[in-house]
This record gives C-alpha cells, sequence and structure tokens, in this order.
C-alpha cells in the first residue's frame, strides 16, 4: 500500500486537500459519558473476527459498480477488505452514504434479510433503523444506502438501490 | 493491552487547552467543528439513528474492527497518539531546561523556549506525513483513479479539517511566521538524511513513514510537503490568516503578548494534544460509518 501511496503523493494528489467543505454542524452540548461499562460488556460479549481474510473480497472490486447521476458527486470515502463506501453529494451537501460490503467479514448481516418478505430488482430488501435499506446480492454482498439528509425519503435510497450494477456486483460471487 | 475505541472516545475532554484552541479555529473556520465526545453520542451523531438496540449493534461491530488489528485502526490510532506525545515531551524537555537556568517567569509562556526552527519544521512535516498514513490506515485508498482518491483527500471536513487548519496555525504560523512555507522549503531542501535520524519526531514513528531507508524516507516527506504546501498557502491567502490574527483569537484563554509569538508555539506544543484528540474524533467517525453500512 505504501507504494500506491507514495506513488500518490509524488504525483502531488494532496492539492486538493482540505478543500473546505460546505459541512453545517450545530454546536453541540455532549453530556459527560458515562457508558464505558455497559460498552465493555458489550465488547465482552461480541466475538472477535474470525475470518479468512483471504476469502473477502476485496473493497477495491466493488468501486466501479457503484452508481453515478448527472448532477450528483461521488466521492469514495473508504476501501477496506469487504467494504467500498461513497458519499452521495449534491451541492456540496451530502444526501446519502452508498456502500457495498461483503457479508463474509460479517455473517450477522444476513439475518434480517431472512426474516424480510420484501424485494428489489429480485434480491431481498432490508430497512434497519430509520436511515438505511439494503439489499441481499447472490445472497453475499450487503448493498447499503443510508441517508444523511432528511429530504433523502426511504423511496430514494430504494431508487438508488436500483442504479448501483447490481448484476455486476452478483458476478463477483458466482 | 491498550485501550478500547469506547474508552478513548469517552475519555475525550469537554474543556481542556486542546480544545479551547481548537475553538479558536471557529472565526477561521465557522460551524466547522464540534467537539463531539462520548462513543454512544458519536454513533447517534453520525448514523441519525436514535434506537437504542440499533447503536448498541452499531457500536459492537465498531468494537470489532477495531479490535482487529489486521484492520490497520490500532496503528492510526498509535500515530495520532505518538506524534503528539513527541510534541509535548520535546516541550517539556525545552521547559524543564529554562526553568534550570533559572529565568524569572511573570507567566508560563516565559518558561519556554521556542524550537529551534529546523526541529519545528520537522515537527510539522512529521505531522503531515503522519496524517496521510494515517489516513490510508483508516480508510485504504478510496477509489479506482488517481481523480478519485484526489476528490478522498479533498472531502476533508468536521475534526479532520480543523485538524489540518491547526497544523497550519499553530505548527506553521506562529512558530515559523508568515513564511512557514517558503522557511519549510528551504530547510527541507538542505536536510539530510542524518538530520532526519536524530529528529525525535522522525524517530518515533520512523517504521510507519513509507520508504524504508531514511533517504527515500525524506524524498517521501519532502514530496508530502510540497503536494499540500499549495492548499496552505491559498488556505492562509484566503482566509486572511497571520500569526497575529491566531494569536488574537487564542487570547481569550490565554494572555499572550504578540512578540512572543515563537514562546506561544512552544506553549501550545506542550500545553495541547489536537491532533490525538481530533484523531480518536475521526477514528470514531469513520468506525462507525462503516460499522453501520456493515451489520
Amino acid at each position: 500500500m505504501f507504494r500506491k501511496v507514495s506513488i500518490a503523493i509524488g504525483a502531488l494528489l494532496l492539492v486538493g486537500l482540505l478543500a473546505v467543505g460546505g459541512c453545517q454542524l450545530t454546536q453541540l452540548n455532549a453530556s459527560q459519558p458515562s457508558d464505558t461499562t455497559k460498552w465493555e460488556q458489550i465488547e465482552e460479549q461480541t466475538p472477535a473476527v474470525v475470518v479468512d481474510k483471504k476469502a473477502v473480497i476485496d473493497g477495491g472490486k466493488f468501486n466501479k459498480f457503484f452508481p453515478q447521476a448527472s448532477g450528483y458527486e461521488r466521492v469514495y470515502t473508504q476501501e477496506k477488505d469487504g467494504f467500498a463506501e461513497a458519499k452521495l453529494k449534491q451541492d456540496g451537501n451530502t444526501l446519502a452514504m452508498l456502500s457495498v460490503s461483503d457479508t463474509a467479514s460479517n455473517p450477522n448481516a444476513i439475518v434480517k434479510y431472512q426474516n424480510s418478505d420484501r424485494t428489489l430488482a429480485g434480491y431481498p430488501l432490508a430497512e434497519v433503523g430509520s436511515t438505511a435499506t439494503s439489499l441481499l446480492v447472490a445472497e453475499r454482498l450487503q448493498v447499503k444506502v443510508l441517508s444523511r439528509d432528511t429530504d433523502f425519503t426511504p423511496a430514494d435510497r430504494e431508487a438508488w438501490l436500483e442504479k448501483f450494477d447490481l448484476t455486476g456486483l452478483a458476478k463477483l460471487v458466482n | 493491552m491498550s485501550k478500547s475505541i469506547y474508552e478513548l472516545v469517552n475519555q475525550l475532554p469537554q474543556k481542556n487547552l486542546t480544545v479551547f484552541s481548537l475553538r479558536s479555529l471557529d472565526k477561521v473556520l465557522p460551524g466547522e467543528w464540534e467537539n463531539l465526545v462520548g462513543f454512544e453520542n458519536t454513533i447517534r451523531q453520525v448514523t441519525g439513528e436514535s434506537d437504542a438496540a440499533l447503536i448498541e449493534q452499531i457500536g459492537a461491530r465498531a468494537i470489532q474492527l477495531y479490535n482487529d488489528k489486521s484492520e490497520g485502526y490500532q496503528r492510526a490510532m498509535w500515530l495520532y497518539q505518538t506524534i503528539d506525545s513527541t510534541g509535548r515531551a520535546l516541550g517539556q524537555a525545552a521547559l524543564a531546561s529554562k526553568v534550570t537556568e533559572n529565568v524569572p517567569f511573570l507567566s508560563i509562556i516565559n518558561r519556554l523556549t521556542p524550537k529551534p526552527e529546523k526541529a519545528q519544521t520537522i515537527d510539522l512535516c512529521m505531522k503531515l506525513v503522519t496524517e496521510i498514513v494515517a489516513f490510508c490506515k483508516i480508510n485504504g485508498i478510496p477509489g479506482d483513479s488517481v481523480g478519485d482518491f484526489v476528490k478522498a483527500l479533498g472531502d476533508y471536513s468536521g475534526e479532520s479539517l480543523v485538524r489540518m487548519v491547526a497544523l497550519v496555525c499553530f505548527d506553521g504560523l506562529v512558530p515559523l511566521g508568515p513564511n512557514f512555507i517558503k522557511q519549510t522549503e528551504t530547510v527541507l531542501g538542505n536536510l539530510t538524511p542524518k538530520d532526519l535520524d536524530s529528529n525525535p519526531a522522525f524517530k518515533a514513528i520512523k517504521d510507519a513513514v513509507p520508504g524504508g531507508k531514511t533517504a527515500d524516507q525524506l524524498t517521501f516527506i519532502g514530496a508530502s510537503f510540497e503536494s499540500v504546501k499549495g492548499w496552505m498557502g491559498d488556505f492562509v491567502e484566503s482566509k486572511g490568516i497571520t500569526p497575529q490574527s491566531v494569536v488574537a483569537n487564542l487570547k481569550t484563554f490565554v494572555d499572550v503578548a504578540d512578540d512572543k509569538m515563537d514562546y506561544f508555539g512552544a506553549f501550545l506544543d506542550i500545553s495541547t494534544n489536537y491532533y490525538e484528540h481530533t484523531g480518536v474524533q475521526t477514528l470514531a467517525r469513520r468506525l462507525v460509518e462503516r460499522a453501520v453500512a456493515e451489520i
């Protein structure tokens, strides 16, 4: 990876570093956290990751199947083993996070699809919490859209899920 | 064992010199940074979710990812912590040596010794290199093209952006003056691998700096600075920032005379850990973003 980084740096890739984003965060009065004990218990109950990393699909292979549309900006934000994520932006505002993950690295993720009777584009669909809608492609790859703007509705999430190249993703598995 | 991610986030101070100094940058970056502390609070803010069971599920996955050393998150944390503790040790050593010389002090500023220009310049560059390497440890190298990677880097906001602006202001402008970019270039141009090997900041993170041999690492450091200096210069110019304006914004909590600018740099060096503080926040945010997408 360092070699890749070196090349990147040599090519003056950081010119655009730190362009001021239009992020408008409000000042919050964060409460003094007193939940360390709770998280200790959760940590104890959470098994360490026992996954054959070689069997997990490289996150970089997911990139080309992400959707793109005129009027929107797609900014890739993370690329790790079995995971790739991009921000969906418009006029500088982040509307949603788009992601693909290989459930081989987190098999529990599949359970929610087994309990779901909804499908989209032929794949099982799950809605979790108030911000996430996802599909399970080829019984293994989780494609997820997370709202990051109140105007980005569940219907928008489903529309963007369909814009992924789901067939292409499925071929990575089969 | 090193601290878990929830401990690190829960233990972030709400008020200390680091937080005050970062808040002072609000004049330059209005509304950009909030001091987000607390693990659960972070999950709520980043995801916008409020269901307790879901938050615990997201947190559990984030903890699991952080604890897996092969994911690189712990290495990034180590980098943020190490580069800051190096600065603090250096600053405290400078403070101690001044005290033994019996220099009279009216305030803490008078007990400080500015770092030699060369050491300060290397510190600035090492913090920049830390940022680049930590970015890659946390996020990988996103996207398929050079343009994608540039976009990913250019998407800095919140605590990541404030960290870089603090670097420009507190480790560039204040200790080195308005010509800090030119000065850094000059020092870097004359720097030898031997100089680098004797620098505490470099020694502390040498293993993590791309290159292998010191000479190659020096090339990487030079290229890193070269690539970011344009942004730094543009930022300073577009915002009209001067060492005096940075200090003026800090004066609400520390009384400092304008002619003691370099002393003030040393003061910030020993009394703040803004890299570690905002580094914990960046790491937590990215872990949560990944966790909520993977569960």
